[in-house]
């Protein structure tokens, strides 16, 4: 049990609009600590939404989640964001980062929001983080300066900053092309290899899915 | 836990960071922003200041020829019916060719009042009057008018009557017994000049020479058309009335807006009527009272209009920056950091152009205030300078834009990051 960095049980989820419609139906399923995932599925299978309900971010679901052994089904809203602060990075496939900042200080954005390093140890870690990826001589760049992948890569050391439970990528190299989709993955692939980190991707690639540790296929809704 | 420490303090630094650099990244934007408050606040502390000018103008005009507080005798009571006090109204009463035998005029002892008044501190100034209404005659002609008995220096004091002469000298008047002092406009219908001699008569017959000593002319014409000022022992003699006869007592007291309330104050001493300026010129009372709502509802509605400006630059902002404002929550920043992220970028833009807008109000004040214009006693159009409407205007400007950048800030903090992100 110890050794779980997610169980989802019973997940169900309903569409209202435009017609009552069930996206989610009786999703079971454990992530063990250190497993880079694959959710993978056709379009309208519901895997992007699992994802959601996953990250925590969509609360209108019926059964219960339990994330690093602590449930978060039932929590408010501005706990959830307190939880996934702390214990969940994120990767989109647009890599949402803040325009106006420089690279270092997107990364850092998370940690200072979480408050319980100084200042100066979190700029360490930014770096090192940046470094990690390749990315040291662009960490004073504007974000919005910086190319595609690049700016995935930052994403993913923003993700890295707070040493979460989780990384959650929905589609990360969906906007990159072959080169830097290589590069996002091997990346995920070493930090699951080498740190233990815990990644959970929806993608759409086959190659990309191929080479993860587990596949998790979703049609119509339900796990296949 | 020793880190943890600034989480508790209201406005967290990140988000403080995450606000300023949106500022910063969009100067144009915030200088517009700013503008609206600017143009709002320095038309409320010019519109305030002017209007405040032209009341202090306008009773200053009117406190050229009127007290703040007058005593008279409130004279004579109806005697039409003077059995009414000792019959019921079902008995019929007639009669025909009242005659008044007799009823008190004027003010006695009027010695012991003004020394009364003198015990006042708020009273600034007392002098008493014998108003006689007569005819002024040169040859043929012949003008209805006011003759004002005065206590020359004391006179002077209330109304600042030595600054209005525009021939000879008013002090000159202390010294002569027979010297007269003509308003311009009754000099000039009787075709007199200083130094010429006018005849006066009273109702009662009494026809006195005085030698005219000196011409003057207030802000009224009404009043410069009519009224000749001679000494109030010379005005008694007229009357055949001896020493404390007056009519009327004038009374200067050092904040004109407390008149009613020391006209209540003084009441007790006296049996006369105390009439304090506001019961006697409502109409000045109520134009001051009208023009400050004007000023106060348009430099109001002028911020209104500052705070829909910037209540539309935020809510653009806001809609700009969605899939930020997203990504934020999804990182764990939760609604209250969005608030403070967006109400902190109004509450600067506010602060800003507040101050500038205070300024921007100072030169405008100034600017106007040097405008010539000359019309009665003004040369330039009255402005008053006075730190309570920049306090004012900056305490209302700050209010509108947190409420203008609230409304944005609250619609930010609700923003749903799954169906922003998922798109």
């Amino acid at each position: 049990m110890k050794d779980l960095a997610l169980s989802a049980k019973s997940i169900e989820k309903y569409f209202h609009q435009p017609q009552t419609f069930q996206v989610l139906k009786n999703i079971n399923f454990e992530v063990k600590k250190g497993e880079f995932l694959a959710l993978v599925g056709k379009s309208g299978s519901g895997k992007s939404t699992l994802l959601y309900v996953l990250s925590t971010m969509d609360t209108d679901y019926s059964g219960k989640l339990e994330i690093n052994g602590s449930p978060v089904t039932g929590k408010t809203q501005n706990e959830l964001a307190a939880f996934r602060n702390a214990h969940i990075g994120f990767v989109f496939q647009f890599h949402y980062l803040l325009p106006e900042f420089t690279a270092i200080d997107n990364v850092m954005l998370p940690a200072l929001k979480l408050g319980n390093k100084p200042k100066e140890e979190i700029r360490e870690k930014a770096l090192a983080n940046l470094d990690l990826l390749g990315l040291k001589p662009q960490a004073e760049k504007q974000a919005n300066k910086l190319s595609g992948g690049q700016q995935q890569r930052v994403a993913i050391a923003r993700a890295l900053i707070n040493e979460p439970a989780i990384i959650m990528g929905d589609e990360p190299t969906g906007n990159l092309d072959s080169k830097n989709t290589k590069i996002v993955f091997d990346i995920f692939k070493e930090l699951a290899a080498e740190r233990g980190q815990t990644i959970i991707s929806v993608t759409h690639d086959d190659e990309f899915a191929a080479n993860c540790d587990r596949v998790i296929e979703l049609s119509d809704g339900e796990l296949v | 836990m020793k880190f943890k420490i600034h989480r508790y303090i209201p406005f967290q630094k990140t988000n403080h960071k995450i606000a300023i650099t949106h500022l910063t990244s969009n100067v144009k934007q915030v200088i517009v922003a700013m503008l609206s408050v600017t143009f709002g606040i320095s038309m409320y502390v010019f519109m305030n200041g002017f209007m405040k000018g032209v009341n202090d103008t306008q009773t200053g005009l009117a406190f050229s020829t009127l007290s703040h507080v007058r005593i008279y005798n409130d004279l004579p009571e109806d005697n039409s019916n003077l059995l009414s006090r000792y019959v019921n109204n079902d008995v019929a009463v007639n009669i025909r060719n009242p005659k008044v035998i007799q009823y008190t005029e004027g003010i006695k002892n009027s010695e012991k009042i003004i020394n009364q008044l003198k015990n006042y501190s708020e009273i600034d100034a007392v002098t008493p009057q014998v108003n006689i209404n007569v005819f002024f005659r040169n040859g043929s002609i012949k003008v209805n008018g006011m003759l004002s008995g005065i206590d020359v220096e004391n006179e002077d004091l209330l109304f600042q009557t030595s600054d209005y002469m525009v021939d000879g000298d008013w002090h000159e008047l202390n010294h002569r017994n027979d010297g007269i002092i003509l308003g311009q406009g009754l000099a000039k219908k009787l075709s007199l000049k200083v130094n010429d001699n006018i005849i006066v008569s009273t109702a009662d017959g009494a026809t006195r020479n005085y030698k005219i000593i000196g011409i003057l002319a207030t802000t009224l014409a009404s009043v410069d058309n009519s009224k000749a000022y001679i000494k109030i022992g010379t005005a008694r003699q007229i009357l055949s009335k001896n020493m404390g006869y007056v009519t009327d007592i004038q009374i200067n007291i050092k904040d004109f807006n407390t008149a009613t309330k020391i006209a209540e104050e003084i009441n007790p001493i006296t049996n006369y009527k105390v009439e304090p300026w506001q019961e006697a010129n409502g109409q000045l009372d109520a134009a001051n009272a009208l023009r400050n709502i004007i000023a106060v509802a348009v430099s109001l509605t002028i911020l209104l209009v500052a705070g829909f400006g910037i209540y539309n630059i935020m809510n653009m902002s806001v809609n700009e920056k969605i899939r930020e404002i997203a990504i934020l929550k999804a990182m764990g920043f939760d609604g209250k950091d969005i608030v403070e992220i967006f109400l902190e970028q109004s509450i600067i833009i506010g602060i800003l152009g507040g101050l500038v807008g205070m300024v921007f109000g100072y030169i405008i004040s100034s600017i106007v205030d040097n405008i010539p214009f000359k019309i009665a006693t003004l040369d330039s159009l009255p402005m008053e300078f006075q730190t309570v409407d920049y306090v004012m205007a900056f305490v209302f400007g700050v209010i509108t834009t947190f409420v203008a950048g609230y409304l944005p800030a609250r619609k930010a903090s609700q923003v749903d990051p799954v169906e922003i992100i998922r798109g």
